[in-house]
């Protein structure tokens, strides 16, 4: 296996690989989620509580993903920054059953409801994810950006919908999102997001180089 | 809306969803993880006094994030509630404690578990002596023995016996009967309760439980065996009802009890000591006191209203005058900066939260703030609760990004600018700021002390070195204008003569300056004298000069008083012919180095007759 591993190494000359941040308040289940890309035997049972943060390795859509599972607790937020520049692209999780950190507004989706409640109450999950896109190192790249709203199998989790409109995500203009409703635990709604992120990363690349390219070639004509 | 972006707390909004009603003191509500699943929720006691029904009734209430998960009611009103964990076995398990009246009610995973009753405090011989007669004597000799027990301070008998004074003549025999063979001894109400941790200060580490009684006694219980481990009193004196109570330190090791007397007195106990220590004493009633644990210093609002900071042995740090009544006052221990925070509620709304003196946040809601509680809540570190006297719950949470600054600055521009009357007056008895020490001082002060001798030595060495320097320069300043024609190009030439009269003791001496040139005017001049003050006193030494014209000389003079022996009237064995002289240098104002340096031998003084 190892070997044929290393063999389809050696005919795929140039592979698929990308880094991805995993965000999101603590006892939101980024380290759940990720447990679920993982190979069978490597998957744990009891999950705890990241500490600073960790790395996780798995292959989806033939691609290698390299996540960096990042730590929600208040203290250890601080590092989020750290990664922000080696990264092609964003998952931030939210709990969509917390209403505390979330606030409520969200239930009326009345429009002229929803903006005064995000300019005007932001909450923690909102706070935090703020503070990430206005970030130096992320505000002026287009790095797509997947909200999974987990917990979505508990009877007072908000609608996907709902969590858009309650944390303004149509004010985002720059950034390609994307928001799916998940549960870590069955693996519902997990592959689907994915998919979308690593097309967006793929398609990021690609329009790069073609830029990269075209700029080549004027550089050559001049 | 713009402001509430910039604000260092995030609101939550309970919305109209169910809005929960909590009447409630911060000492009332506690935060606890009782469901040992790491969602820490919030307890608190809603107290209904203005009921319908007659008896005040009192709920224990668990909320889950911003929803009310559990009610039960509770036996009477609690004075505090506290949530603790008893040992170190896992799972951590906390114990929730209710201090009512007596007692104090012992509650895990929400069921009652452990009633604990302080002890009772011996009662008086006489008050014994009546209620061994009371049963056995005729109802008609009651009276007079009531009479006996009037007479005794009121506070000082058994609740027993304060009912049975109450009622009246018809009443009083079915109680005797019903009560005469009930203990007779005085029980104190608990006022205040608080933890304090066993041994380190890591999370959640098994505490014991601290109680003041309204007889004036404090007690540890240990809430294992529940055995008391530690017993003092507020002070010597009775009527010290304490009300207010602050614990720091940890029980293995050493720890604080501030108390805060209903009469504005602050008391501090040590482990060491078991009778409380008088530290401060205000002529209005305290609402709030504080141990801070960092610099401990005790912090102390009052109804003059000022907000008041002392240190332990009771001086006077500093004071703010508030604007309104002071309700409440919570420490905000902010362990990631390192501070910690005192919020201050305020009459009308407003919650202050001061570092040291300075005011670092403000908050304003639409109504008095009742109650303040802040800590880990739910899935958040920093999360502030706030009831308001209505009963209405808010929520913030502190924004992770917040730093809390002491802005020195804006602290004295704000000032200046609400100066009222009184507040100058809080200003001018404050302590002066006081430079913070530097690391280079600290460094060297201990290094000085370790080497005394060697930084004395050196110091002097170099200390030689320098007036052997300035006295080299001096001479040499001298010397090099010794002439009595001014040498300085720049300035008009000046010549200077002298002549001394007189045949002693006292002379006279008398000096005439010239202008040389012929059309400049030498202004700003100077003479200055000087002589061996063992030999010669001067009562002038000093003289200004006029501008001297050219071709007009300028005659001054001096009077010099040779120093004779009061015994042998002879000049002192130190002066000799060689040294017998009178220094006169011309200094213009603004150089340091005179124009004209002369020295005036004097003669021998005659012996004075």
């Amino acid at each position: 296996m190892g070997m044929l591993n290393n063999l389809a190494d050696l005919i795929k000359v140039k592979k698929d690989k990308m880094t991805i941040l995993v965000l999101g308040l603590n006892n939101s289940g980024k380290s759940t989620i990720l447990n679920h890309f993982k190979k069978p035997n490597e998957q744990s049972a009891i999950m705890v509580p990241t500490v600073g943060f960790l790395v996780e390795q798995f292959y989806t859509m033939g691609v290698s993903i390299k996540a960096m599972d990042m730590s929600g607790a208040t203290r250890y937020r601080n590092l989020w920054e750290h990664q922000f520049k080696n990264c092609q692209g964003i998952i931030y999780v939210i709990d969509s059953s917390d209403r505390m950190r979330f606030g409520k507004k969200s239930i009326e989706c009345n429009c002229v409801v929803v903006t005064s409640f995000t300019l005007g109450l932001p909450v923690v999950v909102k706070d935090e994810l703020d503070l990430v896109l206005q970030h130096p190192d992320l505000c002026n790249r287009t790095v797509p950006i997947l909200f999974y709203g987990n917990k979505s199998d508990l009877e007072d989790s908000l609608s996907n919908v709902k969590i858009a409109a309650a944390l303004g995500l149509d004010n985002i203009k720059d950034k390609p999102w994307h928001i799916c409703s998940s549960n870590a635990i069955s693996g519902e709604g997990l592959d689907e997001g994915v998919q979308w992120l690593v097309q967006q990363i793929r398609f990021a690349v690609l329009s790069h180089r073609k830029g990269s390219k075209s700029k080549h070639s004027s550089k050559i004509n001049k | 809306m713009a402001t509430a972006l910039t604000t260092n707390w995030l609101h939550v909004d309970i919305g109209d969803e169910t809005p929960q009603l909590l009447s409630t003191l911060s000492s009332c509500m506690t935060l606890s993880d009782v469901q040992c699943d790491g969602y820490v929720r919030l307890l608190a006691a809603d107290i209904s006094l203005e009921d319908e029904e007659e008896q005040p009734s009192a709920k224990l209430k668990v909320f889950r994030g911003l929803k009310l998960k559990q009610e039960q009611p509770l036996p009477g009103i609690p004075t505090a509630i506290e949530s603790l964990y008893i040992d170190e076995t896992e799972p951590k398990t906390p114990v929730v404690a209710v201090a009512i009246a007596e007692s104090v009610l012992f509650y895990r995973h929400l069921k009652p578990y452990f009633k604990y009753t302080v002890p009772a405090l011996d009662a008086e011989e006489l008050e014994l002596e009546v209620w061994r007669k009371l049963p056995v004597m005729k109802s008609d000799t009651h009276d007079a023995l009531l009479q006996l027990l009037k007479d005794v301070d009121h506070a000082k008998l058994s609740r027993k016996t304060q009912r049975l004074l109450q009622l009246s003549g018809d009443e009083r025999d079915s109680f005797i009967s019903t009560h005469k063979d009930s203990p007779v001894g005085r029980v104190g109400n608990i006022v205040a309760m608080c933890c304090l941790k066993r041994v380190s200060s890591s999370p959640n580490p098994p505490s014991h439980l601290v109680l003041a009684t309204d007889t004036g006694r404090v007690f540890v219980l240990e809430p294992q065996g529940f055995n008391l481990v530690y017993q003092a009193r507020t002070c010597s004196y009775e009527t010290a009802v304490p009300s207010l109570i602050s614990v720091h330190g940890t029980y293995e090791t050493d720890f604080c009890i501030v108390l805060g007397t209903r009469n504005g007195g602050v008391y501090l106990l040590r482990k060491a000591n078991n009778e409380g220590q008088e530290i401060l004493k205000l002529t209005t009633a305290l609402t709030g006191l504080l141990l801070l644990p960092v610099d401990q210093t005790i912090v102390v609002t009052s109804m003059e209203p000022r907000y008041l900071c002392y240190s332990k042995r009771g001086k006077l740090l500093f004071q703010l005058q508030l604007e309104a009544q002071p309700v409440c006052i919570l420490p905000l221990m902010l362990a990631h900066l390192g501070i910690t925070l005192v919020a201050v509620a305020l009459q009308g709304g407003v919650v202050k939260f001061f570092l040291q003196r300075f005011l670092v946040d403000e908050l304003v809601l639409p109504e008095t703030v009742a109650a303040m509680l802040y800590g880990r809540m739910g899935m958040e570190d920093h999360v502030l609760t706030l009831t308001t006297q209505s009963g209405e719950i808010f929520i913030k949470i502190l924004r992770r990004v917040t730093r809390f600054e002491a802005d020195v600055v804006a602290a004295a521009a704000s000032a200046n600018k609400t100066i009222t009357n009184s507040q100058r007056i809080a200003e001018a008895s404050s302590i002066l700021d006081k430079p913070k020490k530097s690391s280079i001082f600290v460094e060297q002060a201990a290094r000085e002390k370790q080497k005394a001798k060697a930084s004395y030595g050196s110091f002097q060495v170099e200390l030689w070195r320098l007036r052997h320097t300035a006295a080299r320069a001096t001479i040499d300043a001298i010397n090099s204008s010794e002439s009595t024609i001014s040498g300085d190009l720049t300035h008009a030439p000046v010549k200077l003569s002298a002549e001394v009269c007189g045949s002693g003791p006292a002379f006279r001496l008398y000096l005439t300056v010239q202008n040389l040139s012929t059309f400049k005017m030498a202004s700003n001049l100077i003479v200055l004298l000087h002589a061996d003050r063992r030999h010669y006193t001067m009562s002038q030494t000093l003289a200004r000069l006029p501008s001297v014209l050219p071709g007009i000389p300028l005659r001054v003079d001096f009077e010099v008083v040779a120093v004779l022996d009061a015994l042998d009237k002879l000049p002192p064995a130190s002066l000799t012919p060689d040294n017998s002289q009178i220094r006169v240098m011309l200094l213009k104002t603004g150089q340091s180095k005179p124009l004209i340096a002369a020295a005036v031998a004097m003669p021998q003084s005659e012996a004075a007759f």
